[in-house]
């Protein structure tokens, strides 16, 4: 299992130390807009829960911005399946399946806390206070483990690149802005609230935020993390499987 | 049981999508060394059987064993012993040619100390040393390649797939590319199945040929005894609507034809898109 693992990563790695300016430079640009417009344009003042706004905002824009970059290893799996088809070299090695995934989810881990790291920088920047539950990074990791895992599952299903867009457009768009990243879910109508508690990012959201503002970790939303993330590994050893039939 | 000799053995494979069968049933064996072509026309089955011999699809219906092994049951083992070059050059472009072959390394396990020697004594064999720490995106398409060639020799594979090797390469690299492979299966012993649709490609290299036809396998023999096989000479009418073929066995038998036809004519040495014309109706290159 480690020569694949191994393998993956040694080639996400060198082609991302060529790529991580830019890449840096792009995912720090959208939540220092969120800041602006939310934090100070249309949230200064405003608490949450006895919180000041931008102190319930910044754990928000980090599963957001976490999310984002953890997901997007789905449209460079995309890439390296349906134009280079650098992909095949995995499938005809002499390497199992779950080596492929956990490789690129662990790549898929690493984009994620460096987006992380941007918010922290961010929080510094705007002077927001946040307090540090011991249990932010294992939350941190499991988030991100668990979103570029279904990264993974999604980028075997779709069968082009569209299809892609499609996901993002109809699956990560929605989450960021239901599952109570930006404001709390329990000002949303009932049947939304339904959908929203469908969603995995919610269960990020309220542990990931609960862990930064001296809140309680709840144990449930903690195993529901855990369920979704080892429901997303079967997905994608499922959906690898099924690029070969 | 299955014969350890036999490097390759298939039998009854098959591979149909919903709407149509793309292999309808192929057995043959390879047995070690052997430089094996498998000829035939676009869309005839070529790449579909390259992809089920080397685990990117999984075939409907029958086995596929390497030395005795059971590709489906012994995958990791027996890919180990597969090396393949598919027909687009999947390099990673923003990588260089060493970090392109480090990443095989990795992937098919060669212990960390050797790999640099390994990668150092294939860019030397295949001249390409001087490229080794470019990046491949600046690469020519004959030098890509080279590099993916290279590239599946890495692991010392008992048994190269090439899927086209030469498609979409000029005459010169052409040649380029078959003095390789022909020293490849020389000087490593490495058995060799390569598809083409150029005839050239494998009379010139192939000792033995697979003719593929709509997914099945028409004839399987020395291109030589093939030729024979149909006569030797080739008069050539070209008629209004078509060109038609008459076979002879000896060149004056030819010429005579050629003194009576009244249509403009030539005659010619036989090749295997005679032959499988003879055997289908229909020319490989339309």
């Amino acid at each position: 299992m480690f020569n694949g693992l191994y393998a993956v990563l040694y080639r996400e790695l060198s082609i991302y130390r060529k790529r991580a300016v830019k890449q840096i430079l792009s995912s720090s640009l959208s939540p220092l807009l969120f800041l602006i417009a939310f934090g100070w344009g249309f949230g200064s003042g405003v608490t949450v829960g006895g919180l000041p706004y931008i102190s319930f905002l910044i754990p928000g824009l980090i599963t957001m911005n976490s999310l984002n970059q953890s997901f997007a290893i789905s449209a460079e799996i995309n890439i390296s399946r349906f134009y280079f088809h650098t992909f095949d070299e995995y499938l005809i090695a002499p390497v199992s399946h779950a080596g492929i995934v956990i490789g690129e989810a662990m790549f898929g881990v690493f984009r994620g806390l460096l987006a992380t790291m941007i918010i922290f920088v961010y929080a510094l920047i705007f002077h927001v206070t946040l307090s540090f539950n011991p249990l932010f990074p294992a939350a941190i990791l499991l988030h991100t483990f668990s979103f570029s895992l279904l990264a993974v599952t999604t980028s075997m299903i779709v069968k082009d690149h569209s299809g892609q867009a499609l996901v993002n457009n109809f699956v990560i768009t929605p989450m960021i802005f239901l599952c109570g990243t930006f404001y709390p879910i329990d000002k949303l109508p009932y049947a939304f609230k339904l959908l929203v508690y469908v969603f995995p990012l919610t269960y990020s959201t309220k542990v990931i935020r609960a862990a930064l503002t001296g809140g309680d970790v709840s144990i449930i939303y903690a195993g529901l993390m855990m369920f979704y993330c080892i429901i997303f590994f079967l997905t994608s050893l499922w959906a690898l499987r099924s690029v070969e039939a | 049981m299955n014969d350890n000799n036999d490097i390759l053995k298939v039998a009854g494979l098959k591979k149909h999508y919903k709407d149509k069968a793309a292999v309808t049933g192929l057995s043959f064996a390879f047995s070690s060394g052997e430089f094996v072509g498998l000829l035939g026309p676009n869309g005839a089955g070529k790449t579909t059987t390259i992809k089920m011999l080397t685990g990117l699809i999984r075939p409907s219906s029958g086995t596929i064993h390497y030395y005795g092994s059971d590709f489906q049951q012994e995958s990791q083992k027996t890919k180990a012993l597969i090396g393949v070059v598919p027909q687009q050059n999947n390099l990673d472009r923003d990588l260089t040619a060493y970090e392109n072959l480090y990443l095989h390394a990795i992937l098919y396990g060669i212990p960390k100390a050797a790999r640099n020697a390994r990668i150092d004594e294939l860019l030397d064999f295949s001249g390409l040393a001087d490229y080794r720490n470019r990046q491949v995106k600046t690469f020519s398409g004959g030098t890509m390649r080279r590099l993916v060639i290279l590239r599946a020799l890495l692991h010392e594979p008992k048994i190269l797939f090439l899927d086209e090797p030469t498609v979409g390469l000029d005459p010169q690299i052409r040649r380029v590319i078959w003095d390789f492979i022909v020293k490849i299966n020389r000087m490593k012993n490495t058995t060799i199945l390569l598809t083409t649709h150029y005839i050239e490609e494998a009379e010139r290299l192939c000792k033995r040929v697979l003719i593929i036809n709509d997914g099945a396998i028409i004839v399987d023999g020395d291109p030589e005894a093939l030729k024979d096989g149909i006569g030797h000479f080739v008069l050539e009418l070209h008629k209004d609507e078509s060109i038609e073929e008459e076979f002879f066995d000896t060149r004056p038998d030819a010429l005579a034809a050629l003194e009576k036809s009244t249509y403009p004519c030539k005659v010619r040495g036989v090749t295997l898109e005679d032959v499988f014309l003879k055997l289908t109706g229909r020319r490989i290159n339309v």
